[in-house]
């Protein structure tokens, strides 16, 4: 399969670290053709989204009965993609911002493209919650809006908390993300050839020049965000576990919820970030900046929560089991031997089992297969919601009332379709905007370190 | 502004690292006032008012073991995450972590009881109770004595174990400088951190959730944990600015290293209330009257106004006191709130165990007092033992370097 | 490079490696140097100190916001729940402070979040559309991968040799004259501001709309987006339906359908009458005890008191506010101390609660069979207190009346 040498294959050029960081990073948005990759990955990504705006189109023509949701499980499909996609995003904020106040200089190479990943993936979560109500043109009655009514929306309810949690998870994300981008628009700003082109990078760089009274302040600002992003995303995706866990279904109702999800959530998420990082470096040329051990820090948090993500299963366990209560025990024996037994193995096969292989060196050093267990845990993560929602649902107290759900053709093209629209985002992301925080990896290069210097 | 220090391969560390005379005067005061403490508590306690000195004693052994938990899980994650900032206060928290066997030693008075059938604090231990009730009988094979005893065997044997290892390999290091022990224990520490976490789950169940054998919370381990690693912090300060007082570690510790740990208190004092609140308002929402027993009783009187005093001291205060840099980065400032955060951790043992003795008015006696100053010097005494012949510095640690002279955001 | 001295901005120093310009900066501080700064690709580890830069109060504008946004958080859901639209839900209280934590905390970090960068861009002087540098084409790798060192002419210390020779000290790459930027406009682009002010003017139209809609009344029906939520494809009641012989959709009971309290056999219960007479004792079973009494007084204040009054007098508030309307239709309830009802059969005062006679509706469907004995012995209780003979009084009672 003999083809032209991509001009990503080539070094880098510049004639010192930062040029070379620069170009090598630039060049992924200013050549005029992007890498044969990403038409073949935009053309699916065009095709998925296509099919997501018919399901759309279809589903508010015709109501949602076009879903299988019925007696008695109400809550299926859409609200799996929901909660699937909220968890996906924070791996982007743990990168960007936990793993900078734990000083991990590693991040530079990830956390944009991770950032720009959390803000797809909300948007794609935040589309089910309005679709999948009855009436989706009416999603502002969520907002407290004055209104001819003189109603209100209810405090009480998670599902408000979701709108606020998720809706300042999204404002949040795009402002610490565009104001990351700010030094890096003065980057592509400067390397315009085009008017256009330096018109809207102009714009977006708001003129920043780097001048150091100025980088004093945006580093104190991105520390605050930092500090502000960490507590927000252990809060967003606890507040979408509440969503189940302050109901008094068992398999909902357990207190560990919260953590449990935030760790799922990371665990899925950085599941993500490696499915996109490795072919990405492949194609974009970014081997040098996104390297082997980058990959393998991720493969270990990857395992590291997993472990946590365990860590929680068998707490439900064992407490569905202490507790002496029978629904609670049920439950679990439900999901194990049950009608949807076939899910809950798929579950634990892909987030158990999968991750294992990371204890070994060469396993977690090997890019092909730390992309193939990131796709099996995303999968796997999808499926632990899909136990978490359908199994306690199906089967809850009164076997009279239990139901075995199925899904429409509609409830998975609305979910390939998000993918579409996710991949879609994130494409057009990878060759217009700049992919790696430049100013940050050059930040932490050896060459900003001269003598007389305080290391880190 | 570079700093020049000598490593140990210069042959001198520039600073004090030997504790010397310090630790047989540190070992003999704390054990002295511990054997003090513990022996009043045993003598006012034990004979006159069983059940206050249970549970004075239960209170104060799960405030002191979770600082010793803390210290474990620390040096574990140091390890683990090969982080750099730490590596010169490491061995600091290694000893506070060898104090595992005298950690094993103060449990027998809550054990030798429950062993012998004494339900004072823990129904299960009487086999007859659990069998006639119709709840707890299904849960025998779980909490009855036997069990319980392999199980705290099991936490100690690995908890001890694990420490020791830990603190050998490490001063290892200082005589052999061998660069592998690093990774090794970097690998080791993976699965160690797994083991840690359920054994100290469990131990939290079996020592405090059991109290009232028919609640349970899915995270009440995460709860435990999040008030072990506040305390720890909170102690590992202390315990430093002491060693510094007494012209240990002068040079070595610095504003950057008191920076993290307060840092540490700061995160996890707003961790510790976010898990308190999930736990609390999952059982309030739902309102199950099985799970809401539990808060019920701290929601009433005057454990309710503990419980909202609680929002105030466990969280609001410190949670502000620490905001600061400039707190963090004080010595004075840090050691008040670490302090104040160990005080009202203690608060919060008291408030998990007493009610289970009165659910009307706050038991609170002199052997709270007594038995949590006993067991804070045997303690201290352990990890004044440990200290005795060893380096209060991983001199040879590759990353000792970076450690001396980072410096923070 | 030749300028003129009013047409100087200041010079700039351009340097290939950070510890170079750090250097710089030490010796410029030291100078006493005021208006001047660096400019760098990214941001260098010890420049602040180098040169001087104080620590800026941005972390007191977030803490600022975040208090603005936790009290806008408590007051919002305070307000909104437990003042102006109270409705119970699950037995929660009105102000479920468990329950508002979560939007305190949300609202807390997204104020904080706004003052953080917004803040950051207003201290920072963002958008900065122009300055002199840029007139500088080697100022163009500032983003790149060089090191700059601005001296600002209109700095105090600032004297062309002076300063010149201070930065040469420093090893640069170049020293450049920078001239004041006469070139650029100071207005906002022409084009810039005309799209800004059509965005705003458009973004006002749906107001505009919403403004219009909520002033004006209108006669034309309600436009039906979705049809098929409007109009179901189901038989509603009083609807007609083919498939039936009757052509009704509603559908009586099957002939011989009981319901659960009914006795279809008992006429004495149910109908109060024996034989087509209405009978004079209450049903075998009914207890005439204090619980029933109390019962029927329980229901007759519900049922019957709105028209003939909680004494029976005929002057419940439904009958007063007629009297008040007084709009010539009303018919007074009767009052039930009369004589003719006092000697009325117990069936027949019975059948009228359950049918209704004259204006008064049937209540049989709102009052259970047992009940409606209830409320007919409460009556004949009410019956006897205005009527009562002497005789019947207890000494105290009686002593009480004097």
């Amino acid at each position: 399969m003999a083809m032209a040498q991509s001009p990503f294959d080539a070094p880098p050029q510049g004639e010192n670290a930062f040029a070379r960081i620069t170009h090598n990073v630039a060049r992924v948005a200013e050549v005029p053709k992007p890498p044969r990759g990403w038409y073949i990955a935009f053309g699916i990504a065009l095709t998925l989204l296509s099919i997501f705006g018919v399901s759309i189109g279809w589903l508010m023509w015709t109501g949602i009965g076009i879903f299988g949701n019925m007696n008695p499980v109400f809550w299926a499909m859409p609200i799996v993609n929901f909660v699937f996609w909220v968890g996906i995003g924070h791996a982007g904020t743990l990168i960007s911002a936990i793993l900078y106040l734990l000083r991990q200089n590693w991040r530079t190479a990830i956390n944009r493209f991770a950032e720009a990943m959390t803000i797809f993936a909300v948007i794609c979560a935040g589309i089910f919650p309005g679709l999948h109500v009855g009436r989706p043109w009416l999603p502002y009655w969520m907002f407290p809006l004055p209104n001819q009514m003189s109603m209100w929306p209810q405090f009480r309810s998670p599902l408000e908390w979701d709108v606020f949690a998720v809706g300042t998870y999204f404002t949040v994300s795009t402002l610490f993300w565009y104001m990351g981008m700010i030094p890096d628009f003065g980057t592509f700003r400067d390397r315009s050839t085009t008017r256009l082109r330096k018109a809207i990078f102009g714009l977006l760089a708001m003129g920043w020049r780097g001048s150091s009274r100025q980088w004093h302040r945006y580093e104190r600002a991105y520390l605050i965000l930092a500090a502000l992003a960490t507590p927000l995303v252990l809060s967003v995706h606890s507040v979408v576990s509440f969503d189940f866990a302050t109901a008094q279904l068992p398999g909902w109702h357990a207190t560990i919820f919260p953590p449990y999800f935030v760790a799922g959530a990371i665990f899925g998420g950085f599941a993500m970030v490696v499915t996109l990082a490795v072919p990405a470096r492949q194609f974009f040329g970014l081997k040098r900046i996104i390297t082997v051990g980058h990959l393998e820090l991720m493969a270990k948090i990857i395992l590291a929560t997993g472990m946590m993500v365990g860590y929680a299963y068998s707490m439900e366990f064992f407490i569905a089991w202490y507790g002496g209560n029978d629904y609670e025990m049920f439950t679990f024996f439900n999901r194990a031997l049950g009608p949807y037994a076939w899910s809950y193995w798929a579950m634990i096969f892909c987030n158990v089992v999968s991750p294992q292989v990371f204890w070994s060196k060469k396993m977690r050093t090997n890019p092909w297969v730390i992309l193939g267990v990131g796709v099996l845990v995303n999968i796997g993560m999808w499926f632990e919601r899909f136990v978490i929602v359908i199994t306690s649902l199906s089967r809850d107290f009164l076997p009279s009332s239990w139901g075995y759900y199925k899904p429409t053709f509609w409830d998975f093209s609305l979910l390939a379709g998000s993918f579409g629209l996710f991949f879609t985002l994130f494409l057009l992301f990878c060759r217009y905007l700049p992919m790696v925080a430049m100013a940050e990896v050059k930040a932490f290069h050896p060459s900003a370190h001269g003598h007389g210097d305080e290391h880190h | 502004m570079a700093k020049t220090k000598e490593t140990a391969k210069e042959g001198g560390f520039g600073d004090n690292i030997r504790m010397d005379g310090l630790a047989s005067k540190l070992m003999g005061i704390a054990g002295g006032i511990g054997v003090i403490g513990l022996g009043a508590s045993f003598g006012l306690g034990y004979t006159s008012d069983k059940s206050q000195f249970m549970h004075s004693y239960l209170t104060a052994y799960a405030w002191i073991l979770s600082i010793g938990l803390g210290a474990l899980w620390w040096v574990v994650l140091q390890h683990l995450v090969n982080a750099k900032w730490s590596t010169v206060v490491r061995r600091v928290g290694e000893l506070l972590a060898s104090t595992m066997p005298m950690l094993a030693l103060l449990s027998l008075p809550i054990v030798i009881p429950a062993l012998m059938g004494d339900s004072t604090l823990y129904i299960w231990a009487d086999s007859q109770k659990m069998h006639a009730d119709h709840l707890l009988h299904k849960k025998a094979a779980f909490l009855n004595r036997d069990f319980f005893v392999v199980r705290l065997v099991i936490y100690f044997v690995f908890w001890g174990v694990l420490s020791r290892y830990l603190l050998s390999k490490s001063v290892e290091q200082d005589k052999t400088g061998a660069p592998e022990i690093r990774s090794k224990l970097q690998g080791l520490c993976a699965p160690s951190m797994i083991l840690l976490a359920l054994t100290l789950t469990f131990a939290a169940i079996d020592f405090v959730m059991t109290l009232e054998p028919k609640w349970y919370s899915t995270i009440f381990g995460v709860y435990y944990f999040a008030g072990a690693v506040v305390s720890f912090h909170s102690f590992f300060a202390l315990a430093l600015m002491w060693l510094q007082k007494n012209g240990r570690l002068a040079k070595s510790v610095t504003s950057e290293h008191y920076h993290d740990i307060g840092k540490m208190m700061f995160a996890f004092t707003a961790f510790w209330a976010y898990i308190a609140f999930s736990q609390f308002m999952l059982i309030w929402y739902a309102n199950i009257p099985e799970e809401t027993e539990w808060y019920h009783v701290r929601a009433h009187g005057a454990w309710g106004t503990v419980s909202y005093l609680m929002v105030a001291v466990n969280f609001l205060i410190p949670f502000f006191g620490l905001l600061s840099r400039h707190v963090k980065r004080n010595r004075m400032a840090l050691g008040f709130w670490a302090v104040w955060i160990l005080v009202v951790h203690w608060l919060d043992m008291f408030w998990l165990v007493k009610p289970h003795m009165h659910t009307e008015h706050l038991p609170f006696s002199i052997l709270d007092v007594t038995c949590t100053v006993g067991m804070l010097g045997l303690f201290i005494a352990a990890a004044a033992f440990a200290s005795q012949k060893v380096n209060l510095v991983p001199i040879k640690d590759p990353r000792l370097e970076k450690s001396l002279a980072f410096e923070n955001f | 490079m030749s300028h003129h001295d009013d047409d100087l901005h200041g010079l700039l120093a351009e340097y290939e490696t950070p510890s170079a310009l750090v250097a710089a900066c030490k010796k410029v501080r030291d100078a006493g140097y005021a208006k001047w700064d660096t400019f760098t690709p990214f941001p260098i580890h010890g420049i602040e100190k180098a040169m001087g830069i104080r620590m800026t109060g941005l972390p007191w504008i977030v803490l600022a916001a975040a208090l603005v946004g936790l009290a806008s958080a408590v007051g919002l859901q305070w307000w909104t729940n437990a003042v102006d639209y109270k409705f119970i839900s699950s037995g929660k209280p009105m102000w479920s402070i468990p329950a508002n934590v979560p939007v305190y905390f949300e609202l807390t970090v997204l104020f904080s979040a706004f003052a953080a960068l917004f803040g950051m861009l207003i201290l920072n002087n963002l958008p900065q559309p122009s300055h002199p540098l840029d007139h500088l084409q080697a100022f163009g790798r500032v983003t790149d991968d060089r090191f700059f060192l601005y001296i600002e002419k209109g700095d105090a210390k600032f004297d062309l040799a002076e300063t010149q020779r201070l930065l040469d000290g420093t090893h640069p790459v170049t020293v450049d004259a920078v001239n004041e930027d006469r070139r650029t406009s100071d207005q906002l682009p022409k084009p810039l501001v005309l799209t800004a002010a059509v965005i705003a003017v458009l973004a006002l139209v749906p107001f505009a709309f919403i403004a219009k809609a909520r002033a004006t009344k209108t006669d034309k029906p309600k436009i039906h987006a979705m049809g098929d939520m409007d109009w179901q494809i189901k038989f509603q009641a009083q609807q007609p339906n083919p498939l039936f012989q009757d052509g009704m959709a509603m559908r009586a009971p099957e002939p011989g359908t009981v319901a659960l309290d009914e006795h279809p056999d008992d006429e004495h219960l149910t109908a109060g009458k024996v034989d087509g007479q209405f009978v004079r004792t209450f049903p075998a079973g009914f207890k005439v005890d204090e619980a029933t009494m109390a019962r029927g007084k329980e229901r007759y204040q519900i049922f019957c008191a709105p028209c003939h009054g909680v004494s029976g007098n005929g002057d419940g508030p439904v009958a007063q506010r007629a009297m008040t309307l007084a709009e010539g239709t009303w018919v007074p309830p009767t009052a039930l101390g009369q004589d003719y009802l006092r000697q009325m059969a117990v069936g027949q005062l019975y059948d009228v609660v359950t049918n209704g006679v004259r204006n008064m509706p049937a209540y049989g469907s709102q009052i259970a069979v047992d009940d409606r004995w209830a409320v007919v012995l409460y009556l004949r209780a009410l019956q006897k207190a205005k009527a009562a003979p002497v005789g019947d009084l207890t000494d105290a009672e009686r002593a009480a009346l004097k």
